[in-house]
């Protein structure tokens, strides 16, 4: 056993863990060169961001397994576990799949060696195959790592969500086939991108995929946001899978619910069909992603010094006549237009403001998702009412308050703040025109969305009347939210080093998080109740307009204050020394 | 008029100074080379002339008014290339340029129109529509430098200008400081290569730990310290110790089994 000890400790400490090691920080690592006050994820810390969203998930379903719900609501207390909690399962399988195919989109650039590694172990007398091993060991490890951490707590809470009534057999058998289907799930997901991404390294040019890479994983989000979209709308199409889908018909998802399902003994044919889809599909990911990561290696790694670095042209910003438009409606200053421009760039082009966006985007479809399941779930009859339930109300006002709160969170994490010395060198340090700048980037996103989205649907389903009063609505709850969080903005949008956490910062959380129940669940009881007693809308009306004259006095006394530009967070500090001694 | 003036400059960032007692005076027309070896205090004195860090004590003049009292008329005839080219890496070149001439307040057409007639003069016509992010150190030195000038500062203060830059572009850019000088622009110029500042620089200015230990005219130097060129007398002034004897205790240490 000693030996054995001694034998571990000498191989770890030797250079293929080590360069193992080395692979593994570089894939977790922040980005470059990282300075403090900017935006660097720990590992830990990300790992505790993407366990978040099943556990959270996990928690609302209590709504509709926890016993005493039922009995409140009038359902029987016992019911049958497999069958119940179908589509539940095949949400979870989704969030899975999509949540570590998120990140092997997120983390891409780090995935392989590049020309840094290059730089710094060619020269070592260290052999190509050693790091291509070492490389691979970590990026197993990873895969690993992130499939059990996605569906951690997903695994523990859902099964004791769902099978709470039922004996230990039953809730140890639910658990061990959950958990084998969501890991197998977000292997197949991390893999599936891996392999995508890798395969168009692998065969296109270095220069077309390095310029296409941006857009190829935004399509890659797009799809993986789609599946779990339309997860909430598949119990239906579930329902039928036992009789007619073939494997290529439905989403890979439906492939791992096929496995589970087999797992548990509950399948039929067209099931059982499925769960070899899964194991096929996820063999086939493995194989494509390792010829993939061999030939990207070789291409990109061992060649590095053999390929040439010829720079994309590029091509010259046209003067759109949005932008046109905008500069001559919206952004009357200079200051306006440069730092509106520099503010969609970095929104688009920066990947920690575009996936940190994307991550409240995410929050949000996926609550207003789960919402809107729910409301459609407890339906007496199908079809649709002559009034939208409160629960169908407020799922744009979730996406607004995730969408408004996201930029305004996604606002304070600086754009490389090493290069903010632009702002601070050009701008003057006395300039008002910071919240009309944030105000103008935030109804930039909100507004079409709620016009392209939330009219259309709501007109569609219950007339014109409801969907421009709903569309209003939502408009001007965003609106009051943005005011409310711009009180004080002093700081260009991505050139302020990232807020210190600071004393109060628990009671901020708690504040957005009651601030959210507010938001949507509370207005849109209000909103059921004005739509059906239109008395209801003259203190409505009151009491924004009085919530907007506070805002705006609020504003005024704060403006009143210190009113320079912020470049750097400092936290506020209990006792300051005076230094009278001079 | 004095362009750019520093009296009794001092910055401490901890109990030691940083820079201590700095005065000097930059006419039109001058051009002033910074010399000191690392830690000096050059980085510290060029953050203070340009109003991004505030001295402890002393004060910075420009045209005779205190630049305090505005940076922001200062910096609007002040062009800056600063040690590091850190740039936004998601801006191409060209919009990057639109950005800081923008927030420069500079009418649209002739940004524009400057913009690229300096991208092509500084050779980066072709990837001016590139992502910062795959320049090389040299082309974004280019991109600071044309940002330094499309606004036609009166005084510029260069910070290493020639760190990256290829040998033709160098010399481009040693002749355009000489040219500048001429047309009555007040340069600060800050550098390690003696051989530059020799060759563009009319006054230098040596500084030893944070002090001024030497200002004069170029030529004058020399003789004042009675050695046969800058890199002598910078040494004779500047350098703590024998750089034979370290490269010598360098290999020693290399050898050493």
């Amino acid at each position: 056993m000693q030996s054995m000890a001694q034998h571990w400790e000498k191989l770890s400490r030797g250079p293929f863990i080590r360069l193992v090691r080395h692979c593994e920080d570089r894939i977790f690592a922040g980005s470059e060169g990282v300075e403090p006050g900017e935006l660097d994820l720990s590992i830990g810390t990300i790992l505790a961001l993407l366990a978040t969203p099943s556990a959270f998930a996990s928690v609302f379903l209590l709504d509709r397994y926890g016993s005493l719900m039922r009995f409140l609501r009038g359902q029987s207390i016992r019911f049958d576990p497999y069958a119940a909690s179908l589509p539940d399962e095949y949400f979870f399988i989704v969030l899975a799949l999509v949540v570590a195919g998120f990140v092997a989109v997120w983390k891409w650039d780090r995935l392989l060696p590049d020309r840094r590694d290059y730089a710094n172990l060619a020269p070592l007398p260290i052999s190509s195959r050693r790091i291509f091993l070492a490389n691979l060991v970590a990026l197993s490890l990873l895969a690993v790592v992130l499939s059990l951490d996605v569906n951690a707590l997903s695994s523990l809470l859902f099964p004791f969500v769902v099978c709470a009534q039922e004996r230990f057999r039953v809730l140890a058998e639910f658990f061990v086939t959950h958990t084998l289907s969501v890991v197998l799930a977000s292997a197949f997901g991390f893999l599936a991108v891996f392999a995508v991404l890798g395969t168009m390294m692998a065969l296109l040019p270095y220069g077309i995929f390095r310029k296409y890479s941006l857009y190829a994983r935004c399509g890659i989000i797009f799809f993986l946001m789609a599946l779990l979209t339309t997860s909430f709308s598949e119990p239906h199409k579930i329902e039928r899978l036992h009789s007619q889908y073939r494997w290529e018909e439905v989403p890979p998802p439906a492939w791992f619910l096929g496995l589970c399902q087999t797992l548990r003994g509950k399948s039929d044919p067209a099931l059982a069909s499925l769960s070899g889809a899964a194991i096929m599909g996820l063999l086939f990911a493995l194989v494509l992603s390792i010829a993939a990561y061999s030939l990207c290696y070789t291409r990109c790694f061992t060649q590095s010094a053999e390929i040439a670095v010829k720079l994309p042209a590029g091509r010259r910003p046209r003067s759109s006549l949005a932008f046109g438009l905008l500069d001559r409606v919206l952004l009357r200053t200079p200051l306006q237009r440069a730092c509106y421009r520099f503010a969609l760039r970095a929104l688009f082009r920066s990947e920690e403001q575009a996936f940190a966006l994307g991550g409240f985007l995410s929050l949000g479809l996926v609550n207003a998702s789960q919402i809107v399941l729910l409301a459609l779930d407890k339906r007496p009859s199908p079809g649709f009412s002559a009034m939208p339930s409160a629960a169908l109300l407020s799922a744009p006002l979730i996406l607004g308050y995730f969408l408004t709160v996201g930029l305004w969170a996604v606002c304070a994490i600086p754009a490389l703040l090493r290069a903010n010395w632009v702002f601070r060198f050009n701008v003057d340090p006395r300039t008002r025109e910071c919240t009309p700048l944030a105000r103008k980037v935030i109804l930039t996103f909100v507004v079409p969305s709620l016009v392209l989205f939330c009219l259309p649907v709501y007109s569609h389903f219950w007339g014109w009347r409801v969907g421009v009063l709903h569309t209003s609505l939502v408009a001007i709850w965003c609106v009051l939210l943005m005011e409310g969080l711009l009180i004080g903005f002093r700081k260009i949008p991505f050139a302020c080093s990232l807020p210190k956490f600071r004393s109060n910062g628990i009671v901020t959380a708690l504040l957005f998080v009651f601030g959210y129940f507010a938001f949507t669940s509370v207005t849109a009881e209000i909103e059921t109740w004005t739509l059906a007693e239109p008395f209801w809308f003259f203190p409505f009306v009151a009491f924004v307009t009085a919530l907007w004259l506070a805002f705006h006095r609020w504003r005024k006394i704060m403006a009143g204050g210190d009113s320079q530009l912020i470049f750097e967070e400092e936290p506020v500090t209990a006792v300051e020394v005076l230094n009278l001694t001079g | 008029m004095i362009a750019l003036e520093a009296k009794g400059l001092k910055k401490c960032y901890t109990a030691v100074p940083a820079v201590s007692d700095v005065t000097f005076c930059l006419h039109p027309g001058e051009v002033l080379g910074c010399l000191g070896p690392n830690g000096a205090g050059k980085s510290t004195i060029v953050r203070m002339l340009t109003g991004l860090s505030e001295p402890t004590r002393g004060y910075v003049f420009s045209l005779g008014t205190n630049i305090h009292k505005d940076l922001v008329a200062y910096r609007r005839h002040l062009g800056y290339v600063p040690e590091e080219p850190e740039l936004y890496s998601f801006l191409s070149g060209w919009e990057y340029l639109e950005l800081v001439g923008a927030l420069r307040g500079m009418e649209r057409r002739q940004m524009e129109m400057k913009i690229d007639a300096l991208l092509s003069l500084f050779s980066l016509a072709p990837y001016g529509h590139s992502s910062i992010g795959s320049y090389s150190k040299g082309m974004r030195q280019r991109i600071l430098l044309i940002a330094a000038l499309m606004h036609d500062p009166q005084i510029l203060i260069l910070d290493e200008p020639l760190s990256g830059l290829d040998v033709i572009s160098a010399i481009v850019v040693k002749n355009l400081i000489k040219t500048l000088g001429e047309h009555g622009k007040a340069i600060f110029y800050c550098s390690h290569v003696l051989e530059v500042v020799e060759k563009v620089c009319s006054h230098v200015m040596v500084l030893r730990k944070g002090r001024v230990i030497a200002h004069a005219p170029t030529t004058e130097l020399q003789t004042m310290v009675g050695q046969p060129s800058l890199e002598h007398a910078f040494i004779y002034l500047a350098a703590d110790r024998d750089a034979h004897q370290t490269a010598t205790e360098i290999v020693e240490v290399m050898s050493a089994s």
